[in-house]
């Protein structure tokens, strides 16, 4: 469902690789974990995906898509909530969403039936008149996730979603994910939380300075890792 | 006093993006050379200005003493400068210390309100002494070499200089923080500066209204006849604006006859100075960190009933039509975008329309110049045609349509919204913010003279037609090099060099193409030059659409390299 090839990414100094020929699969169904220190090269990655950066080399598909030879039909396949959602701050949340519905071109009866069910779960129902500049961190976050599954996307990528949410939202939005995957569908997250990753992540990928170290299940990494400590562990042991 | 020094320095590099500039110098050499180029060319864009400035106010020199009266060169001066300063200085107080992203980091920190006040007032201050230099600093060489003054002169010139932006920036700022005191309680700060920006121009435009209205009734004017009008009406500019601002007179006492005298009237004016320092911070230690936490809350939209929020999602909209309108409320509910973008539609035409109203034209020249545009239909539609492209040429509306988004604008980047309907959704917003231009002049010129069918006709598709390759053009530039990473959206329209591109290409072209159509039309045929303007335009149009549209996917990914 998401396929990265040999991509590699490098920013002003040509010599320093942001990422360094990664690769990796999401398969239908699955909840993917991406961890990794500060500065591994996570959020790069990410907006290779989403298609805010160009990578040097590699190739992406999203779907079958290839995202840097028909952009736009790729995009359609996936939706996506960065770390910190910088939303339009003079914009009222309910006008966010319609411009969200609006682009993925939503139908009516679709849109708020799915906007009603999202804006409950996370309970930001009574909020969403009013502009996004008086909405917390957490608030915001909430708004993005709506609007990123307004046209139930295909895969669902998500850079750090935890931090921010209440334990709550946070329950919630496990219980999103899981339900996305049964569905046939992908998650592909990035996070520092190893605990929600280990319960959650049928798989995981761990990158550090640009290349992925480990790839694999819970078991298979445990295995390599020639250890049965948690994923906290292993992960401080790879990554040192 | 360390304290406010090393604030004051972080705010200026906040400002001008200093440690920006250095990081890329040395990690990211494209984006230097961009902002290198900017440093450059925006002060050599100047030059021409600086030059008819300093020419006008020779010629004015030279003027005033052909009629003895030197003496009140100075005054023009001291007072243009500080309705300058003030006219610019207001969005720079409320952005600097209202609008701007550091607050929100500084409260917590164990700062002093009052170091905060005057750090934030004294970078303020050195943006508003640079400007000073060049308004008041020639006023006051010219003066100097003109009366052959000498060194005592150029001290006293010196202290003088040195109070100019302070007194009305301090005062501006107490006025400031008050009202922003009431309206952060009410949670309507972003609508009190579209007020106070208005009523700024508003008193601005008054009183320049009220100083031509002063000069006769149409008459023909010259610059004697101004001055002879200004000094001897008692009612006149000059002795009005010395009594609101007496500080004026302080100077020119100083100034105009060096005694010993002068010393006692530059320390008056000095200490007249520091106390209006001092009551701002006075005022500031008051209310300013108050306004600013029960400013951040911000007024909440009533709750929705599950109907009323389906009948806002609404039915599916087309791609072009949300971008449209995201755009367009950002643009309305942003205040320096609102000033930035739409005001000028709005005070262009008011402008027309006042001084039809305050200025009385005889009914014989009235006819007079009826009759000469009736004379010359060309000349008025081109006339008119040109009025309207500078709606769509100086609103930067497209010029700046990704940098205003900022930070926010990775949602433009990862929606699945084709090239086309970026283009036409953001070129419409600029084509219906210069479309209210020509309404709304359209209107104003009707009380002047009736326009026929075919003047208006002729003039709104050409105008419209020709300002789009201008729209297209600025398009193409904030594609190509947008400014996302502000925190101040002033900084979005203030600091982007496709403003100033896009408005010196805009107006050379527009220049070009009026010249040549205009001269074919009437050497030739009015209509082979009307069909020669629209071809180019389209022509230029379709470039530029076939351009952005082919690159804008590609450029997108480029925005964060």
């Amino acid at each position: 469902m998401l396929k990265l090839e040999h991509i590699s990414k490098t920013y002003g100094n040509k010599n320093e690789k942001a990422v360094d020929d990664v690769s990796f699969e999401v398969y239908p169904g699955e909840i993917f974990g991406f961890v990794g220190p500060n500065g591994a090269g996570k959020t790069t990655t990410i907006k290779m995906i989403v298609s805010l950066l160009a990578p040097n080399s590699g190739k992406i598909t999203i779907n079958g898509i290839d995202n840097q030879n028909d952009i736009l039909a790729a995009k359609k396949q996936f939706s996506y909530v960065p770390d910190s959602p910088e939303l339009f701050e003079k914009i009222k949340g309910i006008e966010y969403l319609k411009f969200m519905a609006d682009v993925y071109q939503v139908p009516a009866v679709e849109r708020q039936e799915r906007i009603e069910k999202y804006l409950d779960i996370f309970e930001i129902k009574d909020a969403v008149n009013d502009p996004i500049g008086s909405f917390s961190h957490g608030m915001k976050q909430k708004l993005a996730l709506v609007g990123a599954l307004i046209h139930d996307p295909q895969v669902f990528i998500l850079d750090e979603p935890m931090v921010g949410l209440d334990p709550k939202a946070s329950f919630e939005l496990k219980k999103i994910m899981r339900d996305h995957c049964d569905r046939g569908r992908s998650v592909f997250f990035s996070t520092h939380v190893l605990d929600v990753a280990e319960k959650i992540c049928d798989r995981i990928a761990i990158i550090k300075k640009g290349k992925i170290i480990e790839v694999g299940t819970m078991a298979e990494i445990r295995e390599k890792a020639g250890s049965q400590e948690s994923l906290e562990n292993i992960f401080l042991e790879l990554t040192e | 006093m360390k304290e406010v020094v090393n604030l004051t320095k972080l705010f200026i590099n906040e400002s001008l993006g200093l440690s920006l500039f250095f990081y890329n110098q040395k990690f990211n050499r494209k984006e230097f050379y961009k902002q290198l180029f900017t440093l450059i060319i925006v002060p050599v864009a100047l030059i021409p200005a600086f030059f008819m400035y300093v020419s006008l106010m020779s010629a004015t020199y030279f003027g005033l003493t052909m009629i003895n009266q030197t003496s009140v060169f100075l005054s023009i001066g001291y007072i243009m400068a500080t309705v300058l300063i003030i006219v610019f200085g207001v969005m720079y107080i409320l952005s600097e210390f209202y609008f701007s992203d550091n607050i929100e980091e500084l409260i917590p920190l164990p700062i002093s309100q009052r170091k905060l006040i005057v750090a934030k007032f004294l970078s303020i201050l050195v943006f508003e002494y640079i400007f000073a230099a060049f308004i008041f600093g020639p006023i006051l060489i010219i003066y100097g070499v003109g009366q052959g003054m000498g060194l005592l002169y150029v001290l006293l010139s010196f202290l003088v200089f040195l109070t100019i932006p302070v007194l009305p920036l301090s005062l501006m700022t107490a006025l400031i923080m008050l009202m922003m005191q009431s309206a952060s309680l009410k949670g309507r700060k972003d609508m009190l500066q579209i007020v106070f920006v208005f009523i700024g121009l508003v008193v601005i435009f008054g009183v320049q209204i009220w100083f031509t209205s002063q000069l006769g009734n149409g008459d023909e004017v010259d610059f004697q006849l101004l001055m002879n009008t200004m000094l001897t009406n008692n009612e006149g500019f000059l002795n009005i604006i010395g009594y609101i601002m007496p500080t004026s007179f302080l100077m020119a006492w100083t100034l105009n006859k060096i005694t010993l005298m002068s010393f006692a009237w530059v320390g008056a004016l000095l200490g007249i100075t520091l106390l209006s320092g001092a009551l701002m911070v006075a005022i500031g230690e008051r209310v300013y960190l108050k306004s600013i936490v029960s400013g951040k809350t911000i007024k909440k939209g009533k709750q929705l009933s599950g109907a009323q929020r389906n009948k806002a999602l609404g039915k599916k909209s087309h791609g072009a039509m949300a971008v449209f309108t995201m755009d367009l409320r950002l643009l309305l509910r942003t205040p320096v975008y609102f000033f930035n973008n739409i005001s000028v539609v709005i005070i262009a035409p008011l402008c027309i329309l006042l001084s039809v109203s305050f200025i009385e034209i005889p009914p014989e020249d009235l006819q007079g110049m009826q009759d000469f545009f009736r004379a010359m239909p060309l000349l008025i539609n081109y006339l008119l045609i040109a009025f309207f492209i500078f709606f769509g040429g100086t609103s930067a509306t497209t010029a700046t349509t990704f940098s205003r988004e900022g930070k926010a604008s990775w949602l433009t980047r990862m929606i699945p919204v084709t090239a086309r309907d970026q283009i036409v959704g953001r070129t419409g917003v600029a084509m219906l913010i210069q479309s209210l231009g020509i309404v709304f002049t359209i209107i104003s010129i009707q009380f002047i003279f009736p326009l026929t069918l075919s003047t208006l006709l002729v003039t709104v598709i050409l105008g419209i037609l020709g300002s789009l390759p201008i729209l297209l053009f600025g398009l193409f530039m904030d594609m190509n090099r947008p400014l996302l990473n502000w925190d101040n959206p002033q900084k979005a329209i203030k600091n982007n060099m496709n403003v100033v591109i896009t408005l010196f290409v805009g107006m050379a072209y527009t220049g070009l193409l009026i010249g040549v159509c205009g001269l074919l039309g009437y050497f030739i045929n009015p209509l082979l030059g009307y069909g020669m303007f629209m071809m180019i335009s389209v022509a230029i149009s379709v470039v530029f659409y076939k351009v952005i549209n082919n690159r804008l996917e590609a450029e997108f990914l480029n925005f964060e390299s």
